[in-house]
């Protein structure tokens, strides 16, 4: 074992607790693969954590880069398992939390119900004080009433306390003072400020980002100290790793203190992923796709680069105006259309699919646990796209006398037989996730033709050459290991910090000195936070975006700046503005143009994965064919389709469809016309132009 | 491709997708808007209509939006009837009420054909409230207008864009008859810009699956929701009610409903006769009313579109307040449709208290404030629908702090944004906590907040209703309280009003806006312990004046 170099990444679901492993020989490089799986184990979950380890035979003595992904921190909020919060505001606004908005979606719903703050009005105190959006102090912040809002706190069982100040992103030290004092007088209680988590604008949005920083933090806080501990117990040496929404990884420490930024890290690294193996096969434009059991993921990735936002909402849909969290997280459309999606017919003999699922229990009804409902994963099975006779890797008998049953149900319904019912479930599936598809593309004034199509998660496969097909895209990628690609995004992260701070200035002669100086504070904080953990300074990395609009817009439109700010380059950020926004929404205006902010990426590299290429050998799959069989492509008809062992496929071997490459996680379907070819690190290459 | 597949999954894939369309519109123009009663209230509506103009599919935004596009493209239909009149690449407008704009001269509305295969398929068009459209008075609108002209210009639903070029001249006139004529021109840009999207995804669609699929789709889109709405019609309690109601001015509004098994009937012909101020509306804008409520009542969760209006039959008298003629001033038609909406739901409430709770605060509580921001010297003007309380139903509390049934996917202004963006100072942001709305469950609260002014020679015009008779108590629950506006000049004593055109404003006079809280549900003594318990202990209530109202502990 001496020499190589272990790397770990495991992944807390909420079923179940992934393990990915790569044993790197550092004379060859090349990397041997193990993956493993356990039962999540609420509420200890670093329990599943070491689990896992156990059970994927990983001393954790060995490894020497760990990262950690988990939705403990999105289902604390979900499940409302955190813990009882106190928030400390601005005099006048103590009600902003309940008030929010006053936004009604679900509009001629006269039931609507407005979601409940996470904090009751009793819990709601105020503090004289009082900044300007400019930063000034118009009135002073007066302190002496907070001891008694602390022992009340105490004495209602508040375990944790959020800080939020009106115009706290212009001048936080009010609420710094407030923390420092809160900190002095109840050291036990777990506290965050506003600040400490964003820098913008909209009291709502950041009072709300605080109380649910706070909501998980005593929850969090446990979680990944016990994680550590059991690391440190088991001989790991390292620091662990975790997995943020901006798709970066950060230290455990930093984390704790902030550890709202993980509300999205599964998501996350998949896209990251996505955004790494472009790199790796030279295709920067990327449309990532994860389809997984309950729900559809999708994301854009430019020029190697993800899209971070801080326009974040939870529970947020067509019914409900759920909650704001200010914090960067990957811009992702996330749909209810997974491989467990149910299939429904409404009042009007309309079919739908989804967002409803049959989840793990009772699961599609052809896993014969009681679901009687029909499922995608149903549809897909009877249309003989994925294997009867070696359902999920074959550890499940398919029940297809219960999937022809629920099928039959939808059919009956729509006046048409099971295979009709069958295609239309697939057909009405994939048009949901084409229009996903089309919201972070189009919509966006992005063309999905000058895009790859990566495809993973256990179902990205079965749909992505049908839906790369509809939006005219030329080639799909289905990674290696696509059913665990989420954990290798893991381990090809950078430690990465997304900084968005509000600073409105008039794009003009003169305004260079102001914006370079936003980004040079910004960036001695970053290094600073950087270099409290051991990085250099001169190994972090800054990519700088400028947020511009013209002048009375609101919304900004965010422009990558190259280099220093400096007087003989404005003309060019402006020129670049101008037309990144007539892109996106078909017209420029002869208007002045003002910056409301920066966005800064600060990055470190700590020794990811480096993947080696193996060469390519025989085209012919003859000796990965396992045989042949009908499978019914829907609107292209019936097709005799090859089908072929995945664990077989070598790099460089080339597939026709109508095919199907069989895997113990996953199915690719190959479409009549498609043309697979396996390269050198055992992606599938599929091109859609024939 | 020119045969029509009857397929019922293509059916619902375009159906599904002119959904995304509508909504995908409804974010190019709030991304690009320049004023913030469209991009931060998203005080605007996005929709797609047939050839012939009837909706097919509506956007987010707010109820009362949703039946007005289909009416200013019918208008636009039938004025450019001539061969050549419409051609690709053209884009209409209309903001006034009697040339198909439904509501105010602030509301533009923008359309654009859509073409494939040689012919009209479909209509894209959204509407928005612009800052200010010129007018006798900033911001257009006015309590003192007696003539719809002094209200601001009129676009008789004209073109402003030819073959993908824009009309120079008209863009010109439009942009120099505002106060803020860049904003003006961004936000026209930003309509231009939604309708154009919309467009290009119609065509995808309509190449995609073919011209006469396409067609033939939203035609049975639209029977579905006909289908939809008499179905849920057969459940309603069928007769006819009645209600009269006093109006904060003293006028008595009617309506009469009548509920068949394949119809509803909304009379409103027993009404006053128009007013010669700006209280009036077009018949358009009470047959949105009418629709607002009927969709509640029927089919609240699926898309409107102009099937689902069908069973609607709509009774005014020409001349009346409910159905104004040119020129009456119409302004502040958004409060009447407010009030037909009211009373059609008041009317209602006792036969199906299921469905209907207890009324809310009912108003916009439209507030407009400008003048010059002091730090930037730039003209400002806020233009603001309130938050207030909802009524309380049979089985929970009303809503605190909700925009009125007039809006929807609307947000307030965050006072961090009011602050920098306008220049004064937003003191407090807070639940009323006047009495009002008590019950065995109560009523939403409304809200208080106080704007401080920063400088000189600025204007307050504000307009709002059920400020003296508030919303209104169901089953023996309390009414609601009253919205006004309580103005506190720096210097002198305090006055409330809830109507006031072009007030001047001075540094720190304090405008404090205070919205009503919803009607209560039910005999206050009947109200759960635990739930009095949670109003001491939130503040919402004293514990003396609890023990008066719910009774001993």
């Amino acid at each position: 074992m001496a020499g190589k170099t272990i790397r770990v990444a495991t992944d807390v679901g909420g079923t179940f607790t992934d393990l990915v492993c790569f044993e790197t020989d550092p004379d060859n490089g090349r990397s041997t693969v193990v993956t493993a799986k356990s039962d999540t184990t609420p509420p200890d979950f670093e329990r599943g954590v070491l689990n896992v380890l156990e059970k994927g035979g990983v001393d954790p003595a060995t490894v020497d880069f760990l990262a950690h992904g988990t939705t403990v921190v999105i289902n604390a909020l979900t499940e409302r398992k955190g813990g009882t919060v106190g928030l400390i505001t601005t005099q006048g606004f103590r009600d902003t939390l309940e008030i929010a908005r006053g936004n009604r979606p679900d509009f001629f719903n006269l039931h609507y119900q407005k979601p409940k703050p996470f904090v009751p009005r009793y819990l709601r105190r105020e503090l004289p004080g009082r900044m300007s959006y400019r930063g000034e102090e118009m009135a002073p912040l007066d302190l002496s009433p907070l001891a008694d809002i602390l022992d009340d706190f105490r004495s209602e069982g508040v375990e944790a306390i959020a800080i939020c100040f009106l115009h706290s992103y212009a001048n936080p030290s009010h609420e710094q003072a407030t923390l420092a004092r809160v900190r002095e007088l109840w050291p036990e209680a777990s506290v965050v400020s506003s600040h400490q988590i964003t820098r913008e604008w909209r009291e709502y949005e950041r009072t709300n980002t605080a109380v649910l920083s706070a909501y998980v933090q005593p929850t969090a806080e446990r979680y990944l100290r016990r994680l550590n501990d059991g690391l440190k117990a088991k001989g790991f040496t390292g620091s662990p790793y975790i997995m943020q929404s901006n798709c970066g990884v950060d230290s455990l420490e930093s984390v704790a203190r902030i550890p709202i930024t993980m509300v999205e890290s599964g998501p996350a690294s998949g896209f990251w992923g996505a955004a790494e193996l472009g790199r790796l096969i030279g295709e920067p434009n990327v449309l990532a796709l994860d389809i997984g059991g309950t729900t559809a993921k999708c994301s854009l990735i430019e020029n190697g680069q993800v899209r971070i936002m801080t326009d974040y909402w939870i529970e947020r849909d067509r019914t409900s105006a759920g909650y704001p969290i200010m914090v960067p997280v990957v811009d992702l459309v996330e749909i209810g259309n997974g491989g467990g999606s149910i299939a429904w017919v409404d009042d009007f003999g309309k079919l739908h699919v989804g967002p409803q699922s049959a989840g793990a229990l009772p699961g599609p009804a052809a896993y014969g646990k009681g679901g009687t409902e029909a499922t995608t994963t149903d549809a897909n099975l009877w249309l003989g796209r994925i294997n009867r006779d070696y359902f999920c890797g074959g550890e499940i008998d398919a029940d297809m006398a219960a999937a022809e049953t629920a099928i039959k149900n939808v059919g009956e319904k729509l006046g048409v037989d099971a295979d009709e019912a069958a295609r239309g479930i697939i057909r009405i599936a994939n048009n949901n996730m084409v229009n996903a598809l089309k919201l972070v593309s189009l919509n966006r004034g992005f063309d999905p033709r000058d895009f790859v199509l990566v495809a993973f998660g256990g179902g990205g496969a079965m749909h992505a050459m049908a839906l790369a097909a509809e939006l005219g895209v030329k080639k799909v990628v289905v990674p290696a290991g696509a059913p665990v690609f989420s954990a290798w995004g893991m381990m090809m992260s950078d430690l990465r910090r997304d900084y968005f701070v509000t600073r409105l200035v008039d794009l003009q002669k003169g305004s260079e000195a102001t914006i370079e100086q936003t980004f040079a504070d910004t960036e001695a904080v970053a290094r600073q936070q950087f270099g409290d953990e051991g990085v250099e300074p001169e190994r972090v990395k800054f990519v700088r975006f400028g947020k511009f609009r013209y002048q009375n817009q609101e919304h900004t439109t965010e422009v990558l700046l190259d280099g220093a700010v400096t007087a003989e380059n404005l003309a060019k950020i402006e020129a670049d503005f101008h037309d990144t926004y007539e892109r996106e929404y078909t017209y420029r205006l002869d208007a002045p143009v003002e910056m409301v902010g920066i966005h800064l990426i600060a990055s470190a590299e700590i020794g990811k994965l480096t993947m080696s290429e193996e060469p390519r050998g025989e085209a012919d799959p003859a000796p990965a064919l396992k045989g042949k069989r009908a499978v019914d492509y829907a609107l292209e008809g019936i097709h005799e389709a090859d089908i072929y062992d995945g664990t077989k496929l070598k790099p460089g071997m080339v597939l026709n469809g109508p095919a199907i490459v069989e895997d113990p996680g996953m199915t690719v379907v190959l479409h009549p016309g498609n043309r697979a070819e396996l390269d050198g690190y055992g992606n599938i290459h599929i091109d859609m132009a024939n | 491709m020119s045969a029509i597949s009857n397929d019922p999954i293509t059916l619902e894939i375009i159906q599904n997708s002119l959904q995304a369309a509508a909504d995908e519109m409804f974010a190019a123009m709030k991304k690009t808007a320049m004023s913030s009663i469209i991009y931060e209230v998203l005080d605007m509506g996005t929709g797609i209509m047939d050839a012939k103009g009837e909706l097919a599919s509506s956007g987010a935004g707010i109820p009362a939006f949703i039946g007005v596009l289909d009416k200013a493209v019918k208008v636009i239909i039938a004025k450019f009837d001539q061969p050549g009149d419409i051609e690709p690449g053209d884009v209409f407008a209309t903001n006034d009420p009697y040339y198909g704009g439904v509501t105010h001269l602030n509301d533009i509305v923008v359309a654009m054909p859509v073409f494939a295969g040689g012919r009209i398929i479909a209509w894209t068009a959204n509407i928005a409230h612009n800052s200010d459209v010129g007018g006798m008075a900033p911001g257009s609108l006015t309590g003192e207008a007696t003539e719809i002209f002094q209200e601001g210009l009129r676009l008789p639903a004209i073109k402003i864009i030819s073959k993908g070029e824009p009309i120079k001249p008209v863009m010109e006139i439009i942009k120099v008859n505002s106060r803020m004529p860049d904003v003006l021109e961004g936000d026209v840009w930003a309509a231009i810009a939604s309708v154009r999207v919309g467009d290009r995804r119609l065509r995808e669609l309509a190449e995609k699956y073919g011209v006469a699929t396409f067609e033939n789709d939203m035609v049975a889109f639209m029977d579905y929701g006909e289908e939809a709405s008499l179905k849920a019609l057969s459940g309603l309690p069928k007769g006819t009610f009645d209600l009269s109601e006093e109006q904060d001015d003293g006028r008595i509004f009617n309506v009469k409903i009548t509920i068949a098994d394949d119809e509803f009937t909304v009379d409103l012909r027993d009404n006053p006769d128009q007013a010669d101020n700006p209280v009036n509306t077009s018949r358009d804008g009470v047959m949105v009313a009418a629709q607002m409520i009927f969709k509640s009542l029927t089919d609240p969760y699926s898309p409107a579109n102009g099937g689902s209006f069908r069973p609607i039959n709509l009774l005014t008298r020409e001349g009346s307040v409910f159905h104004a003629k040119e020129p009456a001033p119409i302004g502040f038609y958004y409060e009447i449709e407010l009030r037909v909406y009211d009373i059609m739901w008041r009317c209602l409430a006792p036969h199906m208290p299921d469905r209907l709770a207890a009324g809310h605060f009912a108003s916009v509580c439209g507030t407009f404030i400008g003048g010059i921001h002091p730090d930037t010297g730039r003209q400002y003007t806020i233009i603001e629908p309130q938050l207030g309380g909802w009524g309380a139903s049979r089985v929970r509390d009303g809503n605190s702090a909700m925009f009125c049934g007039f809006h929807g996917e609307t947000f307030n202004c965050p006072a961090e944004i009011n602050e920098a963006r306008n220049g004064l100072y937003v003191d407090r942001m807070e639940l009323n906590m006047e009495p009002g709305g008590e019950g065995k469950h109560t009523g939403g609260r409304g809200i208080v907040m106080d704007y401080r002014i920063r400088t000189d020679n600025g204007f307050l015009t504000v307009g709002y209703t059920r400020s003296k008779f508030p919303a209104w108590g169901v089953d023996g629950g309390a009414d609601g309280s009253p919205n006004y506006v309580e103005f506190r000049p720096k210097d002198g004593e305090p006055e409330t009003f809830a109507f006031i055109s072009g007030k001047v404003t001075h540094v720190d006079d304090v405008i404090r806006v205070v919205t009503g809280n919803g009607g209560g549900q039910g005999d206050p003594k009947e109200r759960d312990r635990d739930a009095v318990r949670d109003d001491i202990k939130n503040g919402l209530i004293t514990k003396e004046r609890a023990e008066k109202v719910y009774g001993p502990a």
